[in-house]
């Protein structure tokens, strides 16, 4: 299921471990980057033999972590962060702003699978807060002009 | 007024630093790992104990004596793990040695690699910090290029690999042995301790779990004269420099590198420039948001392990959330209670039960409905919390919500008083 | 052994062992929900907590501990019962409550429910939770228990059971915090054969046995010592029962035997327990093609009539049994034909029979053979071999006595055929079979549950059961039936009880030697001389 080169870094983790279950949460993360951004019951199954555990185990694993998804993001993945230092700078207000500008609430994807907000906690940026990460890139002292011109930009 | 030490961020606040293998080695970086490499592991464990350093991810635990813990001739393998799941709400130091001064960290981990005899170390890194990922990739890759990662760094034959573990979202992986349990593929759920880790730690094996700025400080630790010069930094058990995280409503927010013996009047008024917009001081959450919090009455004292425990709080990950007059406190709490309600792993029962409780009585304030009767069972259901779950999580949850309903009551009563 | 001491009595333990192990091995009461002694500990629950107030070194513990995960050490004092660890449990207690529905009157649980125990002796009696409570729908997990979330402590004693005991992994613990919950991903059905000892080990309502649902108040039900005779493992079973009905078996530990558990099928047999439609309720006589009720007089009078009328050989006589028969029956048919015949066409079938290996313990209690005294039956050498062929031998001349106990070769119409038209045969068993079918006399006896005899194991342990329901006013245990047939017959056989026919038959048959009745007692006794049992065939467990 894996495309070659992913499958080449599955291999690679998988020898970087004593046994093959404690790469179980590295090659989850790569198993989601391959689907899109989420798992299905298919890919937990795909990995749980990878990695030689059961999937209940995978499934255990997969509902603790914040991280791992069961449905999929939108192509923007806004992670806006809320904890307490944003908290006192504006990140409510920021995540807030975001979800009347894109008409969603936190947890959700719009309908045109462009955005999906995502409520975080703390995203250790503290000292540059308010902070998000969108996909994999960090945001600083994020102001909701700011957060406006991305969007405007990213919706392009 | 207090300044900088530059120890950790030497290379950091140099604007001409190139972060890359060849710009550290050129400001002397893995000369000290050299060294060590002469030296016998007991010397470097006995070294480290010398300089005093206490753990920087919040616990305070001497270093040296952690490593000192590990047992010989078990027949099985050591581990060293890096704890990079830097997680604590107000908390971001260690984010900044990975992205800006990677091998530094790296230095100090193959130090204590040697120090443990670990063959294999793992940097268990928090997943949501890509950058810092990469960061660390591309100088482990530098590393193996170079030789000194693999069969024979510098020639000593001390058989080295690192990897670089990535976490999936979960504070609770930052309990040492959560992260265990998180690094060898499971929930990442605290263990039953004892067993401590030094005797069954990863797969079982002896196993030393330290923080990145920790493992920072190594290389000046065991540098020429690090001891001494280390100590010289702060009072007696309170060695050494600390990143601290400043952040809330200061002009300045930043991490900074400051000695262990710098007031905090001195941190938040001169270092981070006062209040923004003009503001007078209400509070400060010395320690991240674990800590007991602080009135503006009370911040006239050293920022550092012991001072901060004598008046009943702590210094933990040396993450200052400072919040000003208008902050309303009860919303404040909710938020932290919130995180906690939210982070708890669930499997022991006054954490599971009780963050999510109280999370719901402080937001029975927000919407109006407070009552003497709540604020009391507010504390009484903080208390309860309070060393009675199997990991540090529970007094975490617990210590906020007692120390903010017992240092700002008046603002709890403000929510009910005038129904 | 080092001590301890709990609440100022001397405790013993074994090096290394946990507080709490020691303290329930002794009898000491300590609250407990997630610790079980054959699993992992997780020390989650937190109603163990103890004040150590000493150490061992004249240091107290700083606060409370969990007795589970502490280990005991010499000389340390702990205390169960000061206000401290009234408070400590108090608090547990309570944050256990705040989202447990309370529904106890329609709990199965109800009445066994450590919850509800601890929750009366240490609970506070009332609550401040005024928020709803967390709701999750019943859930239907398994052909042999159901899953009622809202009632669950997540003590995960079911997660770790179908990790560590059964290694079937079917449950597991998913999201966390508040939202924790423990039980099968989406509707995945589990699949392991021992299901039932889920519900054993819940502490509470959450995991509740089907075949029970709403059927009896547990504390309506009396319960009984026996064992299970489902297969040759004979699991150690408490009976529980209530105005002559069983209601289920649960298993009782016997570290020697099956620890904690025991397989479904097993608990199943209650059912045949309660069976009543093909019982055989009185004694009953052949007259033209019907059978008649008789009178157990005239029943042992016309059987020895009609043998002193043949007066048959050795030859002429044969006994076919089966290996639900108890060691003393076996052994009493055994000498009957022996003492009045001088036969020895004692049959038995010993068909080979496959033992279970597997890395999980549990997987052993399953085996092929389906009767509980092949061993007892090897033990007293009676004859029998896997293909029937000496059976099938002897019963080639022309029989005059036949005697059936129970319902041996059941499947074998070729020797039901021959033994067709021999000239008496008589069936001593509890429910009708093929043998009634063709005897002249029946004779009624009586189901395990309802006599005290012993069983030899697969393990050639000695068991014993108990009298657990009331049997049949008409019936009789089977070798109880033996002697007085034997009585009838005109041979002096004094046996008024079962201790008596276990003595002769310890005194006569070298495997029971110096074992008497009494001595089996509650873990049951290791035969004197075992044998190797040549039918057996050991294979891996399915995965």
């Amino acid at each position: 299921m894996f495309s070659k080169e992913i499958q080449n870094q599955v291999n690679n983790l998988l020898s970087r471990y004593p046994f093959k279950q404690n790469a179980l949460i590295p090659i989850l993360l790569l198993a989601q980057k391959e689907n899109n951004g989420w798992l299905t019951e298919e890919w937990m199954q795909h990995v749980a033999d990878c990695c030689e555990v059961p999937l209940t185990h995978v499934e255990g694993v997969v509902t603790f972590y914040t991280m791992f998804r069961l449905k999929p993001p939108g192509k923007y993945h806004l992670q806006v962060c809320t904890c307490v230092p944003c908290c006192l700078v504006g990140g409510t207000e920021l995540l807030e702003y975001t979800e009347k500008k894109l008409n969603t609430h936190a947890g959700y994807t719009t309908g045109d699978g462009l955005f999906s907000i995502e409520e975080m906690e703390c995203i250790g940026a503290c000292s540059y807060a308010p902070a998000m990460i969108v996909n994999e890139d960090y945001h600083e002292q994020v102001t909701i002009e700011k957060m406006g011109k991305l969007i405007d930009k990213l919706s392009k | 007024m207090a300044e900088e030490t530059l120890v950790l961020f030497k290379n950091i606040r140099n604007p001409k630093y190139s972060k890359s293998l060849e710009g550290y080695k050129k400001a002397g970086g893995y000369h000290t790992l050299k060294k060590v490499f002469g030296m016998k592991p007991e010397e470097v464990v006995q070294t480290v104990k010398d300089s005093g350093v206490r753990g920087r991810g919040g616990a305070g635990f001497p270093t040296g004596l952690k490593w000192s813990f590990m047992p010989k001739g078990t027949g099985k393998p050591s581990y060293l793990i890096a704890n990079a799941d830097e997680s604590e709400p107000g908390t971001c130091k260690d984010r900044e040695l990975m992205l800006k001064d990677p091998h530094l960290f790296l230095e100090g981990m193959m130090i204590g690699c040697y120090a443990v005899g670990c063959h294999h170390g793992y940097i268990y890194i928090r997943g949501e910090f890509f950058p810092a990922i990469k960061s660390l990739n591309t100088a482990v890759e530098e590393l193996y290029a170079d030789g000194l990662l693999g069969p024979d760094p510098l020639g000593s034959g001390f058989h080295l690999d690192l990897t670089i573990h990535s976490g999936a979202g979960a504070y609770i992986c930052g309990e040492e042995s959560a992260l265990l349990d998180s690094l060898e593929g499971k929930r990442g759920q605290p263990r039953v301790k004892p067993p401590f880790p030094a005797v069954s730690g990863f797969n079982g094996c002896p196993t030393s779990v330290n923080n990145v700025e920790t493992l920072a400080c190594m290389p000046f630790i065991l540098g020429d004269d690090g001891v001494d010069a280390f100590k010289s930094f702060g009072p007696q058990n309170n060695s050494g420099t600390h990143l601290v995280s400043l952040s809330g409503h200061v002009k300045k927010p930043g991490v900074y590198e400051l000695r262990m013996d710098v007031n905090m009047k001195d941190i938040i008024y001169g270092i981070g420039g006062g209040i923004r917009n003009g503001k007078k001081l209400k509070g400060v959450i010395p320690g991240g948001s674990s800590s007991s919090v602080m009135t503006a009455d009370e911040v006239d004292v050293l920022y550092n392990f012991d001072e901060l425990a004598k008046i009943d709080t702590m210094l933990g990950s040396s993450a200052m959330m400072v919040f000003d007059e208008d902050t309303d406190v009860v919303q404040l709490l909710h938020r932290i209670t919130r995180f906690y309600a939210h982070e708890s792993c669930g499997q022991c029962t006054p954490c599971r039960e009780g963050t999510h409780w109280s999370r719901n009585i402080i937001r029975d304030f927000l919407n109006g409905n407070g009552s003497d009767e709540k604020l009391r069972r507010l504390d009484r259901v903080g208390g309860n919390m309070l060393g009675t779950t199997l990991c540090a999580l529970g007094d975490a949850a617990a210590l906020p919500i007692q120390s903010f309903v017992k240092k700002f009551p008046d603002d709890f009563r403000k929510y009910y008083a005038n129904k | 052994m080092p001590v301890f001491h709990i609440d100022d009595e001397p405790v013993e333990f074994h090096p290394g062992e946990k507080i709490l192990s020691a303290a329930l091995r002794n009898g000491k009461k300590i609250p407990h929900y997630c610790y079980h002694p054959g699993m992992s500990i997780v020390a989650t629950c937190r109603i163990c907590v103890v004040d150590i107030v000493d150490l061992g070194n004249g240091r107290p513990a700083p606060k409370l501990q969990t007795a589970c995960s502490v280990d005991a050490a010499e000389g340390m004092k702990i205390e169960t019962m000061n206000q401290k660890v009234e408070e400590g449990r108090k608090l547990v207690n309570e944050f256990l409550l705040i989202n447990h529905p309370l529904d106890c009157p329609i709990c199965d649980q109800s009445g066994e429910c450590t919850l509800q125990d601890y929750s009366f002796e240490y609970g506070s009696g009332k609550s401040e939770m005024d928020y709803s409570k967390r709701v999750y729908g019943w859930r239907d997990i398994g052909t042999f228990v159901s899953l009622e979330r809202n009632r669950c402590i997540q003590c995960s004693r079911c997660d770790r059971f179908t990790r560590e005991i059964t290694g079937t992994n079917e449950f597991g613990m998913f999201n966390r915090g508040h939202e924790l919950t423990v039980d099968t991903y989406t509707d995945r059905p589990m699949t392991n054969k021992f299901q039932g000892n889920m519900a054993d080990i819940c502490p509470v309502g959450a995991i509740t046995e089907k075949e029970f649902r709403f059927k009896r108040r547990v504390w309506k039900l009396k319960k009984n010592r026996s064992i299970c005779t489902g297969c040759s493992t004979g699991c150690n079973v408490t009976i529980e029962h209530d105005r002559n009905e069983v209601f289920r078996l649960k298993p009782h530990e016997n570290q020697n035997v099956n620890k904690w558990w025991m397989c479904d099928e097993g608990r199943l047999t209650y059912q045949i327990m309660n069976e009543r439609k093909t019982r055989i309720n009185r004694p009953l006589g052949r007259v033209g093609q019907n059978l008649q009720d008789i009178s157990w007089e005239e029943a042992y009078r016309a059987i020895a009539e009609r043998i002193s009328e043949m007066e048959p050989t050795g030859n002429e006589v044969i006994a076919l049994t089966d290996t639900h028969a108890s060691n003393e029956e076996l052994f009493l048919i055994k000498k009957l034909l022996k003492d009045g015949f001088l036969s020895d066409n004692v049959f038995c079938p010993l068909p080979k029979w496959e033992q279970r290996e597997s890395e999980f313990f549990i997987n052993t209690l399953i085996t092929t053979d389906k009767t509980p005294n092949r061993a007892g039956a090897l033990a007293l050498k009676i004859k029998g071999d896997p293909g029937n062929v000496e059976v099938k031998n002897t019963i080639d001349g022309e029989l005059k006595v036949v005697i059936v106990l129970g319902n041996p070769f059941e499947t074998e119409h070729e020797i039901q055929q021959k033994i067709k038209p021999a000239q008496l045969v008589v069936h001593i068993g509890a429910y009708h079979n093929c043998w009634s079918e063709i005897a002249d006399v029946v004779l009624p006896g009586q189901y395990y549950s309802e006599k005290k005899v012993t069983f030899t194991n697969k393990m050639q342990h000695v068991q014993a059961t108990d009298i657990v329901v009331q049997a049949l006013r008409r019936s009789r245990p089977e070798w109880q039936i033996i002697v007085e047939l034997a009585q009838s017959l005109g041979h002096k056989y004094s046996f008024s009880n079962i201790n008596q026919v276990f003595a002769e038959m310890a005194g006569e048959t070298k495997a029971f030697s110096g074992i008497s009745f009494d001595q089996i007692g509650d873990q049951g006794m290791k035969l004197t001389q075992t044998f190797k049992d040549t039918g057996m065939k050991l294979v891996k467990a399915p995965a």
